[in-house]
């Protein structure tokens, strides 16, 4: 199909669709009337039951903690995925330099942008493990707080450079993080199988409302997540970063190319 | 709890647990601790869904995750929980899950041997998907498993890193993702008006609400995300590229369990929670039977004309899901016991015709059949598994696959036998001429298949030809069981499907042999085998013309993934057009 044909074949669809997508939004619930039981049963049954004052927190660490798992797997799944097709395609070797462009001066790095990214960093880890810490009170969580603590490794790379940032951030340890995460998450679940309840059961107290230990076993759900998705994202901010240092000298397709047959040309 | 209530969660944590324990510790692991594991870890999953497909025979297994049963709200219509629920038909589904890949983790012993066992972290993880999305009963969390195997999926098509594989898994993830955001807005339509996730709630609520336009946008939208997966014209077009590029081991699991996996998924769904919907129900008998014909003919035509052995067993795959829809579509007990019994067996051939390309690509470098004339001589594993799987496809009255057309055929009409003949002769018949051109240096001149597209390619040569035909000649001989070892169980099966009290189905004994399609699958051999070049005019006219069709077939399947965005919206003008010519 030339790029003309396509543009009509979808623009005849969805002319065919325009009607129907009307009608289907005037028959819609009203915007803004929120008429979900579901929700409203939530916030009128939780607290009560769970002890915590973050809503969202309940539902996904403790009612619906089972898509939580599936959802965590498939972050865990996807920067692994991310990985297979980086690292296969760029090769892994450890001795190897940040790359640079031809002509561009190297300036040596200030002591100032040295300073405010360390303390920078360390601000950022704390502050992901304080949005983290408080999952269960305010808005917040093991995936908020996993993203943040993980973004502060950029600032490692932008103030130790290269050299520093690889000896800082080792990737077998941020993929054992991830992994140990999710285990500790699939140990939430299958734990209380042993003694004669169902997955996922709370059995732990589940302590005081609006106080940073509330809600039971959430908060090692909580605590599973933070630690898995910052490995995630950490060695997604790896793999990424590997891709932009000094490619070696012969190019790491032919040799792959020997070893396992499979074709590995970077197009 | 009994134990098969404890075991129904493990079937999903067991392969996540153990995945995410792999990835945790790949670094330190020694490089073959992992592919033990991974067998171990499949033939588990297989052991505890057969232990649940036999006590689900005296009623469904239920489990609620955190204890949240549908009394814990105590109001009625609110489940504030995820519930799993395991009948023979989902419980069985998932053991054949788990047995396929510990035949697909033998036929890849030594494949992939690069370090921190990424390639079996996916595949647990990817197992994990698929039992999950067996065994749910909730809507969101379906979501949340389809989601999870096209990450895994994605993953896996891109493994080889050439250029095709990535195009290939390109095209896979942009349409599937496509698909995974179609499931995610149908969701939140359906919850819009029903209030809950739970398939039986869900559809109690559905019964009571009658006509109702935002209820079939949202049965359509899952609909044409299940069918994007189950590659159904015209959303199908990701199918060919992704499973012909896929290491071989993962286009066993792909054309064997992955596509028919979201059929049974909207099966379960069309039974459980849309029976009391009847404009919903119009659809499915009307638009999806037609779209299921009108695959299986397709499809069936195109695989006949690919000389890439990958790519035919793909083109008939999607033919096979086009048999698989009319039966879906038809929906009384008896086609459902097909459908079920055609995916197993089906599954089962597929399996093994893959591993057999995997085998010629490992030891003859290439899967072309015209390239390969001759060159399997000697390689007698991967020609029986060639050979029997061509004629099962093609309609061998044997196997579970013929059994399973037996069963459709008690309830469909003159046109529905007709295609469904036609469908498997062409796809039993191109499998059977690639076999006798590789394996036999049997000939005749090339019909369209010479203008398909082709690729030179090869996998991991040093293996032994033992540990890869042995998978593949269990699955064939698996596929060879009579159907009446499993019919009492199928017919449980079939009937809990729909609501759980339902007494099993008493399914009729093997009816008359029919031969017609074994009949149209030797005449089309024949012909592929016995034409000579054209050399009086008639002759060359019709070959002219003939290439001409074909070549319109091929250019539909161009590769490029904005054509195959365009026809997935094609897809859903046709599902909003029939919706409106049923409504008035």
């Amino acid at each position: 199909m030339t790029p003309r044909w396509r543009l009509l074949l979808l623009a005849l669809a969805l002319a065919a669709l325009l009607p129907a997508v009307l009608r289907v939004a005037l028959a819609m619930p009203e915007f803004g009337a929120p008429t979900a039981v579901l929700g409203q049963s939530v916030n009128a049954l939780v607290p009560e039951l769970r002890h915590v004052a973050n809503m969202v927190a309940a539902v996904n660490f403790d009612l619906r903690g089972f898509d939580t798992l599936g959802e965590e797997c498939m972050l865990l799944c996807a920067v692994t995925g991310a990985t297979v097709l980086l690292r296969g395609a760029r090769g892994e070797r450890g001795d190897v330099r940040a790359g640079h462009l031809p002509g561009r001066p190297v300036i040596p790095r200030a002591d100032a942008t040295v300073l405010v990214c360390r303390v920078a960093a360390t601000l950022t880890l704390l502050f992901g493990i304080s949005v983290a810490l408080h999952g269960m009170t305010t808005p917040g969580g093991g995936f908020q707080g996993g993203v943040i603590a993980a973004s502060g490794l950029l600032l490692l790379y932008l103030g130790e450079g290269y050299a520093g940032w690889r000896t800082l951030v080792p990737s077998p340890v941020l993929a054992a993080m991830e992994g140990s995460g999710a285990v500790l998450f699939v140990l939430c679940a299958g734990l209380p199988l042993i003694a004669g309840h169902p997955a996922l059961t709370n059995g732990l107290p589940l302590g005081e409302w609006k106080d940073l230990y509330s809600g039971g076993l959430m908060i090692a759900v909580n605590a599973a997540v933070a630690l898995s998705v910052t490995g995630s994202f950490g060695l997604l901010l790896v793999e990424f970063l590997e891709e932009t240092r000094e490619p070696a000298d012969a190019p790491a397709s032919n040799e792959a190319d020997h070893e396992d047959g499979t074709m590995r040309a970077r197009t | 709890m009994s134990l098969a209530e404890t075991l129904l969660p493990v079937a999903v944590l067991l392969p996540l647990g153990v995945a995410t324990l792999l990835l945790a510790l790949a670094h330190w692991l020694p490089p073959r601790l992992p592919k033990l594991v991974a067998i171990l870890v499949a033939l588990a999953v297989c052991a505890f869904c057969v232990l649940l497909a036999r006590a689900s025979l005296d009623g469904p297994v239920r489990h609620w995750f955190g204890g949240w049963t549908p009394d814990a709200a105590g109001r009625p219509g609110v489940v504030l929980g995820i519930g799993f629920q395991a009948d023979p038909a989902s419980a069985a589904l998932a053991a054949f899950c788990g047995l396929l890949f510990a035949a697909a983790f033998v036929f890849a012993w030594g494949y992939f041997d690069t370090e921190h066992a990424h390639f079996h972290v996916l595949m647990l993880l990817f197992l994990a998907a698929m039992t999950g999305f067996c065994l749910t009963r909730d809507l969101f969390n379906l979501f949340v498993w389809f989601e999870l195997m096209s990450v895994a999926a994605f993953a896996l098509t891109a493994y080889p890193l050439g250029r095709s594989a990535l195009e290939g898994a390109f095209n896979f993830t942009i349409t599937n993702a496509l698909a995974s955001f179609l499931l995610l807005a149908g969701t939140g339509l359906l919850y819009a008006r029903t209030g809950t996730f739970d398939f039986a709630t869900m559809g109690a609520a559905l019964a009571r609400t009658g006509a109702d336009p935002v209820l079939i946008a949202g049965f359509v939208l899952v609909a044409a995300a299940l069918l994007t997966k189950a590659a159904i014209l015209p959303f199908h077009l990701w199918l060919a590229d992704a499973h012909a590029v896929a290491p071989s081991p993962v286009s066993v699991i792909f054309s064997g369990a992955m596509v028919s996996l979201a059929l049974f998924g909207l099966a379960k769904l069309v039974a459980q929670v849309f029976p009391g919907n009847a404009e919903v129900m119009g659809l499915v008998h009307g638009l999806l039977h037609g779209l299921g014909l009108a695959t299986a003919l397709v499809a069936g035509l195109t695989a006949f004309a690919q000389r890439h052995l990958k790519r035919l067993l793909a083109f008939s795959t999607i033919a096979h899901m086009g048999i698989m829809l009319t039966a879906l579509a038809d929906g009384s007990g008896t086609a459902t016991a097909g459908l079920l019994l055609y995916i197993l067996g089906h599954g089962l051939t597929k399996g093994a015709l893959f591993m057999a390309a995997g085998i010629l690509l490992a030891l003859r470098r290439s899967a072309d059949e015209i390239v390969l004339y001759g060159r399997g001589r000697g390689l007698w594993a991967p020609a029986l598994a060639t050979g029997l799987g061509g004629l099962l496809l093609g309609g061998l009255p044997l196997g579970l696959m013929h059994g399973a057309t037996g069963l459709m055929d008690l309830s469909a009409g003159v046109l529905d036998r007709v295609v469904v003949a036609l469908a498997s002769a062409l796809t039993g018949a191109a499998v059977l001429r690639a076999a006798a051109r590789i394996f036999l240096r049997a000939s005749g001149v090339p019909g369209p298949e010479l203008l398909a597209p082709t690729e030179r390619e090869h996998e991991k040569p040093d293996r032994p030809l033992w540990l890869m035909a042995l998978p593949a000649l269990t699955l064939v001989a698996l596929a060879l069981v009579p159907p009446a070892a499993v019919r009492p169980f199928l017919g449980a099966a079939a009937a809990r499907l729909r609501d759980p009290s339902l007494p099993p189905l008493a399914l009729p004994e093997a009816g008359s042999l029919d031969l017609a399609p074994l009949l149209l699958t030797a005449v089309l051999f024949a012909f592929a085998l016995l034409r000579r070049r054209a050399v009086r005019p008639l002759s060359r006219a019709v070959t002219r013309s003939e290439r001409t069709g074909f070549r319109a077939l091929q250019a539909l399947h161009s590769g490029l993934v904005g054509d195959y965005v365009a026809w997935m919206a094609v897809g859903l003008a046709l599902f909003a057009l029939a919706a409106a010519v049923s409504a008035g």
